[in-house]
């Protein structure tokens, strides 16, 4: 009781260090195999340490969570189970319902300029403030299978929609039942696949002003285009019902001829051993016309839950992580982007493929932060798969009604 | 019968109360209150786990359908019956009541039909029917989960089985050519079948079990008055089973209408809601509203009473008739 009564008010009046002992949690996502080294459990509990030697007062108590079962965190956060920080998908309805810290309360100045400002303008909340960090990034590009394309007389990548069409049909050609392009619009991430390619057409889930534009015509035109592709058999075939994974895995197996990835699909390959660093190539991906100039970029986010009150050691803690050594260090062992210009700067020094990667990501195109996102995200994933083998229009009117009436 | 039986119960004893009877009120009305409390301590317990297990998530299930829900669970008030109406205006709402009827009816239909041939043939003596009683467990036996999942491999468009032995024989020039799961109407019939392989063991030992009540006198009968194989299968055989019948009808009804598993591990529903039936669509709805989710459990929690009243009225009709 004493003890308790006496670290809380040491904590508020003292300047953070010179503090009572403090112990704050930290939730995050497993992007490894938990019990295994490459566990992400590990990368936390190892930042941890080095930071309790030189912050001796403030505890960090790990936890993380598999992606599978990230559908406990909000359980967690409905029972009042705060942590002080949480990694992960970290959506804006936290902000919305109360829960966080505004980020310029638990994280430096300097560290929050560094941030990559694509991603970190997208933490906004609805009052302009942001309530949380870009954590890890990816950006995606086409995979393709270099093997297969020599093996179908291809010479070059492909850069357009017609390209990929071509190239898809000779792929299927050679016959043993290669798929030409993978065509993953199942309820994994149907979003992300779908958006490579109203990209490609300037289409997207909003219009300039920010509000819903699903069934806008280039879409339709775009998922038209998709019909066409699945009806001639150059795609696998059911791709509303098919999952990234099961593309990436197919891919990694030397199956597939092309399919759109991010860093995350290269230790995929090397864990199948079917096709060497020789075997695949990179490229941006295809658009109508020409390759895009922009692609998706995808971030996990850091944010700070204001009921434990430990903002000021959440403040020094986090500085610590947006360090660029403990940047690159979690996205070397995952094959992910950093989130900071800094440490972007210094892993393409070092790194070729992510250097490919990051070229592009400065300018790459995010999901709408609308508030109701999270609802429209849940509908689209189970629905917009179905727009590239039904009646694409009507499909995407149905969505389009949804977004507007959900919010 | 049953309401004499109860009024009975409540009624004194006949011997110590006998006089006061023919009285207008009795004195003691406030010994007979207790004494038809007595039996309250005994039953207590058992009242208060139906209380709990079953009539409060019902009454949670009311309340959660009038609430509006934020998309990460938190109760933002009341919503009136918006949910439901948002429920009612669900395009895919048609399709998926349509589907469920097609499912309770095709699954409960041809698992009691392939059921009553299976049970007859184990109720003929013949070598290793032990064995082939045992052996029709296992469908039983093996988890839902694990039969569906297995299905859904043997179906893999890659090297699923099913599509492995289809492209040897020669129906099919590659693979990756077809993915019966993610088309509508076939992955619909494979759920069915699935549904029906895991209901087929359970009915047919039900029907079995009844089979074998018949009395033999009566076939001796039957075959004295000179009646054929059909006529004693129709008039004798089916009129005598109709007790295990309608307990395995009802079973297999509640069961493949509740049923979850099989379609969620097959297709999710999908593509899109296109095989959901409205388990399923409750399940996907949860995803985007917990209200509406809620509002769908409401309308199935009605349709399974109207079954059940349904149910209720033919076994009383059949208990009449005998």
């Amino acid at each position: 009781m004493s003890l308790s009564a006496c670290s809380s008010s040491s904590s508020s009046s003292g300047s953070g260090s010179s503090g009572g002992n403090v112990t704050i949690k930290l939730l995050a996502a497993d992007y490894g195999t938990a019990g295994t080294s490459n566990s992400t459990q590990a990368y936390w509990q190892g930042l941890a340490d080095t930071f309790h030697k030189s912050h001796p007062n403030i505890t960090v108590q790990v936890q993380t969570i598999a992606w599978t079962n990230w559908a406990q965190v909000a359980t967690m956060i409905q029972d009042k189970q705060y942590p002080d920080i949480l990694e992960g998908d970290a959506p804006q309805q936290f902000a919305a319902d109360g829960l966080l810290y505004k980020l310029t309360d638990v994280m430096s100045s300097s560290t929050i300029s560094n941030l990559i400002p694509v991603f970190a303008k997208q933490e906004d909340g609805t009052d302009g403030a942001a309530y949380g960090a870009p954590f890890t990034t990816s950006a995606r590009g086409l995979f393709y299978n270099k093997k297969l394309f020599a093996a179908a007389k291809i010479a070059n990548p492909p850069q357009t929609w017609a390209d990929i069409q071509a190239d898809a049909a000779k792929i299927k050609a050679l016959g043993g039942g290669n798929i030409g392009y993978g065509l993953p619009l199942g309820p994994e991430e149907a979003q992300g696949e779908s958006y490579l390619w109203m990209l490609g057409n300037s289409g997207g889930y909003v219009d300039s002003s920010g509000k819903y534009a699903i069934n806008q015509p280039a879409n339709v035109e775009t998922f038209n285009f998709l019909n066409t592709l699945v009806k001639a058999g150059d795609t696998e075939p059911g791709p509303a019902s098919t999952n990234r994974q099961q593309m990436w895995d197919a891919f990694s197996a030397g199956q597939v001829g092309m399919v759109g990835g991010s860093g995350a699909l290269i230790p995929d390959i090397v864990k199948n051993g079917k096709l060497t660093t020789s075997d695949y190539g990179v490229v941006p991906m295809p658009g109508k016309n020409a390759p895009l100039t922009q692609t998706l970029g995808v971030h996990d986010d850091v944010v700070a839950f204001k009921q434990g009150g430990h903002a000021d050691q959440v403040k020094q803690f986090l500085d610590f992580v947006y360090s660029d050594q403990n940047q690159i260090a979690f996205d070397q062992e995952y094959d992910l982007l950093p989130a900071t210009t800094s440490a972007s700067a210094a892993l393409s020094a070092k790194d070729p493929v992510a250097a490919g990667f990051l070229k592009n990501v400065p300018n790459s195109v995010v999901y709408p932060s609308n508030t109701n996102w999270n609802t429209v995200l849940a509908k689209l994933k189970q629905t917009l798969g179905t727009a590239a083998s039904d009646n694409a229009s009507s499909v995407l009117n149905g969505l389009q009604t949804f977004a507007t009436s959900n919010s | 019968m049953t309401q004499s039986t109860q009024a009975g119960l409540l009624e004194p004893a006949p011997g110590s109360d006998a006089p006061q009877r023919s009285g207008v009120r009795p004195v003691g009305g406030g010994r007979r209150v207790l004494r038809a409390l007595a039996p309250l301590p005994w039953l207590m317990p058992a009242t208060g786990l139906i209380l709990f297990v079953v009539i409060w998530p019902v009454v949670s299930m009311f309340l959660t359908s009038r609430q509006h829900f934020d998309s990460m669970g938190f109760d933002q008030g009341s919503a009136g019956w918006s949910n439901f109406t948002r429920l009612f205006d669900e395009p895919d709402l048609p399709g998926v009541l349509m589907r469920t009827v097609i499912w309770v009816i095709s699954v409960v239909g041809l698992t009691i039909l392939i059921s009553l041939g299976v049970a007859q043939m184990f109720n003929k003596q013949f070598p290793g029917r032990k064995i082939a009683r045992w052996m029709l467990i296992a469908p039983w036996a093996a988890s839902v989960v694990m039969t569906s999942i297995v299905f859904k491999w043997m179906l893999n468009p890659s090297n699923g089985t099913i599509l492995v032995l289809m492209h040897d024989l020669g129906f099919m020039k590659n693979y990756n050519s077809v993915n019966w799961l993610s088309q509508q109407t076939p992955a619909f019939i494979w759920e069915i079948v699935v549904a029906i392989f895991v209901s087929v063991p359970f009915t047919t030992y039900a029907l079995l079990a009844g089979l074998q009540a018949v009395p033999e006198d009566v076939y001796e009968a039957c075959r004295l008055d000179g009646a054929g194989a059909a006529r004693t299968y129709w008039s004798i055989t089916l009129p005598l089973l109709r007790p295990a019948l309608l307990v395995a009808a009802l079973i297999n009804i509640m069961n493949v209408f509740n049923s979850f598993p099989i379609i969620y591990e097959m297709t999710g529903g999908g593509p899109g809601n296109q095989t959901s039936t409205t388990t399923l669509f409750m399940y996907n709805t949860q995803q985007t509203s917990i209200g509406e989710a809620a509002a769908m459990s409401v309308v199935n929690f009605g349709f399974i009473i109207v079954v059940v009243l349904l149910f209720l009225r033919a076994s009383r009709w059949n208990s009449a008739e005998d």
